[in-house]
């Protein structure tokens, strides 16, 4: 099987921006994957797209990818629409991966799009439940901020976690978004903001919490071929993993994990033949604070129990030895549901060609981390810097 | 005629004191109330009764299979039109062919239904619940809740001796239009009395018993004072009117006040005469019972969880429009019915292959993945809290806004529920309860209550509330 690789990646700014629309939003961010290309392709050779989107709102319920291709002028390209939750469009990117190395493509375009913000707060409270699971979860009066919460006390219970803690994903994620431009919350946060916010569903407050965000991103895969002719650091696709769980917490076995993320994990770091400690940066799904810490223990950044620690000792921070959330995270950046999968990998291909606003130093490995729901469907995909010059 | 074999009392735990109505309204149209029961906003009759006989039912020996008779009394149905008993079979289990009786339209529909009970061939399980409301300003004050469930049967601890009987139109007493939730009366007060002690009195004399040698005696009260009022004219004895009165500690509970303030006097009888009188609608029926029986929930008529008169309003829903508002959740009610053995009986399922517990029973098995039929048990109704949350106010999903306005912030958890079948776990909300004090590690015991309403229709299933 054949190689795949990023050849481009972009994102529009990520906010509230209810003049806009999913098909504007989605405009500008193909205009910027299509920017970030060293040389000029012609939309022409996208063969394939596979766009993520809940569909918060119902706005465009059937066929909203291709009407998202046809108005970016991508005519006639088949186009798939991909509904896994907040992991729509790491699913997405995982098909554009798999269509390019089966050979039945050479370029595929990934990406997702979210409109949040222009509905009423009864119809948005309504549209956030729609990923819990249903019949017994939702019907139980959680919120997804409910069910992350309940995760959150189980850990706090577990492994004496504190709501410091959970703060500190807020005040690390706060601080990288501050630098980017087209963060949601670009705004610098302290540990007392973070810990004294007001609650939103205990032991989570309004700091443990990404907001709703519009927005859109995208992602041009392409086989080697194509990626070395219009590329001056192409960046390989190195591991795939991605993996499903049951929908509700309450029949998933642990409250203080996403098996998902821990199967996913595996499967992508055994596909690019690397471990954790190989990484030199990771973006992982912080919808909220505790999303963040169980991600560091189901990616095996640490061992059951110690995400807290790293937190306390900086291991995350840009300067630590596995800069996490560079780009902001869900909690800084913005979480667009739909597109927040392919917004990660536009970090990563952007840390990978030094072109990050929080950069870190001359990487060769990063990784992304996208959930759906609180564990449902997970991707994870690691990516790798070609050394230049040596190889082709 | 049989007899009453176990009972219980469910009496909710807020207490709207009179003082509180006092200040709220210049004065306390509650004669001889001190404070009454409030149902909390995830309460109403259907709860109530299921929980009274649930405790009626939890230490007699009989098996739920063998009941042949449900017979209910309301005045205030969860539905003026629609499924009662039917959800009180399911609720508690009962065999789907009983026969049902629905007794309703006026306070001595409790009577009507322990008759239809005392007549049935077999055991009768016999549910009185209500929970009264009217105008704010005066007819509500002395309205509480409450309900007593009594399980008839041969062998009886406190036998039926006589049910006697009295009618005659007295329009204007007590009454309610048809559409109007408030409960009335014209205040005609001579009048009044006089009819009420009238039937009272006729019915009671036409037991074949001699009241005098009655201990204790349950008869209407709709205040403080009125039972006192309505004996008058017997040889009942002022302390055994006290014996059976509840109404100053839980209010005017509607049908089930009587009932309640008979289970009442019974657990604390000695072998000894204890006599009910009812009265509503025009007929007053009164029933001889010699005996005793303990009755679990009847500390409940105690119990002090005081509320102010603004949680009252809210708790009731007087000031809460129930309008579920950018659409409630996707759950339909065809789907709703047939999850119902999980909602109510926490029916689970074990695998057969590798011995674990699925919850609910559908589906691969939760833990060994593998595709299996089920066998079935009943998880227990008490366990242990694995995770929880509290949902402050305003940040409810929609289906449950109503209830968050009228209760304010609730806690949902996960519960696992331990057994040798295997453990399974359940998201649940946490009821009767400051939510801010539950933690992870909590003992709490299954309660059914209204879980929600959309599209007019009520539903129900488990919460739980800490043990005592």
């Amino acid at each position: 099987m054949r190689d795949a690789y990023v050849l481009g990646a972009g994102q529009s700014s990520f906010g509230s921006f209810p003049d806009e629309t999913y098909l504007s939003l989605f405009d500008d961010a193909f205009d910027a994957a299509m920017d970030s290309v060293d040389t000029a392709i012609d939309p022409e050779i996208i063969d394939e797209a596979f766009l993520g989107t809940l569909g918060v709102g119902g706005r465009q319920i059937g066929l909203s990818g291709p009407a998202v291709t046809e108005h970016v002028g991508l005519h006639g390209v088949p186009t798939t629409r991909v509904e896994n939750a907040c992991a729509a469009s790491g699913y997405a990117f995982r098909q554009a991966v798999t269509a390019v190395r089966s050979g039945l493509v050479d370029v595929a375009l990934a990406g997702g799009y979210e409109v949040m913000t222009d509905a009423s707060s009864d119809h948005t409270r309504w549209w956030l439940g729609v990923s819990g699971e249903t019949e017994w979860e939702r019907t139980s009066g959680t919120t997804f901020a409910g069910v992350y919460a309940q995760m959150a006390s189980a850990h706090m219970n577990e492994y004496d976690t504190t709501v410091e803690d959970l703060s500190r994903v807020a005040v690390k994620n706060h601080a990288n978004g501050a630098q980017n431009p087209k963060a949601h919350l670009g705004f610098e946060c302290s540990l007392e903001d973070a810990v004294s916010a007001p609650s939103v569903a205990d032991p989570l407050n309004l700091y443990h919490c990404c907001p709703t965000t519009d927005g859109a991103s995208a992602v041009l895969v392409a086989s080697e071929d194509v990626a070395r002719e219009h590329s001056d650091t192409p960046i390989r696709v190195a591991g795939c993993g991605a993996s499903s769980g049951r929908v509700g917490l309450f029949q998933r076995g642990s409250l203080t994990s996403v098996p998902a993320s821990t199967r996913a994990g595996e499967d992508a770091y055994e596909a690019a033949g690397i471990g954790p400690s190989d990484l030199d940066f990771a973006e992982v799904h912080d919808c909220f604070a505790i999303a963040e810490l169980l991600a560091y223990e189901d990616l095996g950044f640490c061992d059951r129990g110690e995400a807290g620690r790293l937190l306390r000792e900086g291991v995350t921070d840009p300067d630590g030895e596995l800069p996490t959330n560079t780009s902001g995270g869900l909690k800084s950046k913005g979480h667009p549901i739909g597109a927040t999968g392919t917004g990660q990998i536009v970090e990563a291909f952007d840390q990978l060609r030094g072109e990050a606003h929080v950069q870190v130093e001359d990487p060769k490995y990063g990784l992304t981390h996208n959930v759906g729901g609180s564990g449902g469907g997970v991707t994870v995909h690691i990516f790798e810097k070609e050394e230049t010059g040596g190889s082709a | 005629m049989s007899g009453i074999v176990a009972a219980g009392v469910y009496v909710p735990q807020f207490r709207l004191s009179s003082d509180e109505l006092d200040d709220a309204w210049g004065a306390s149209h509650a004669s001889g109330v001190d404070q009454k029961a409030v149902p909390a906003a995830d309460e109403d009759t259907l709860t109530m009764a299921v929980e009274a006989a649930e405790r009626a039912l939890e230490d007699a020996a009989v098996e739920r299979s063998a009941i042949d008779v449900v017979s209910a009394a309301t005045t205030t149905p969860p539905l003026e039109e629609g499924d009662f008993v039917a959800r009180l079979v399911r609720a508690l289990g009962l065999p789907a062919d009983v026969a049902s009786a629905t007794a309703t339209q006026h306070t001595a529909a409790g009577a009507e239904a322990l008759s239809r009970g005392l007549d049935a061939d077999g055991t009768a399980l016999v549910v009185t619940a209500d929970c009264p409301e009217g105008e704010p300003a005066d007819a509500d004050h002395p309205f509480g809740a409450g309900a007593a469930a009594f399980l008839l049967g041969d062998d009886p601890a406190v036998a039926v001796e006589d049910i006697g009987w009295y009618s005659n139109e007295t329009p204007g007493v007590r009454f309610r239009e048809r559409g109007d939730r408030h409960v009335d009366a014209l205040g005609i007060t001579t009048y009044e009395r006089d009819a009420v002690r009238e039937a009272v009195t006729e019915a009671v004399s036409s037991l074949e018993i001699d009241p005098g040698a009655a201990t204790a005696a349950s008869i209407h009260q709709r205040d403080g004072s009125f039972p006192y009022r309505m004996a008058g004219d017997l040889p009942i004895s002022n302390e055994a009117v006290a014996a059976g009165t509840v109404v100053d500690r839980i209010g005017d509970a509607g049908a089930a006040t009587v009932p309640i303030g008979l289970l009442s006097a019974l657990s604390g009888s000695d072998d000894d005469l204890s006599i009910a009188a009812f009265f509503g609608g025009g007929t007053a029926a009164a029933v001889a019972c010699r005996g005793t029986l303990s009755v679990p929930g009847l500390g409940g008529i105690d119990a002090v969880e005081p509320i102010s008169y603004a949680a009252y309003l809210r708790e009731r829903g007087y000031v809460v429009d129930g309008e579920v508002s950018g659409g409630g959740a996707n759950v339909s009610l065809p789907n709703w019915q047939g999850s119902l053995a999980q909602r109510y009986r926490l029916v689970a399922g074990s695998c057969p292959d590798c011995g674990g517990a699925t919850f609910p029973p559908e589906g691969a098995c939760q833990e060994c993945h593998a595709r299996v039929d089920f066998e079935e048990f009943e998880a227990p109704r008490t366990g242990t809290l694995q995770a929880v949350t509290v949902i402050g106010q305003g940040g409810a999903p929609p289906e449950f806004a109503e209830l968050q306005q009228r209760d304010g912030a609730y806690a949902a958890a996960i519960v696992a529920l331990e057994s040798d079948e295997g453990t399974i776990s359940l998201p649940a909300q946490v009821t009767d309860v400051d939510p801010e004090s539950v933690s992870v590690g909590d003992t709490v015991e299954a309660t059914i209550r209204r879980i929600y309403t959309q599209e007019g229709v009520p539903r129900y299933g488990v919460k739980f509330s800490p043990t005592e």
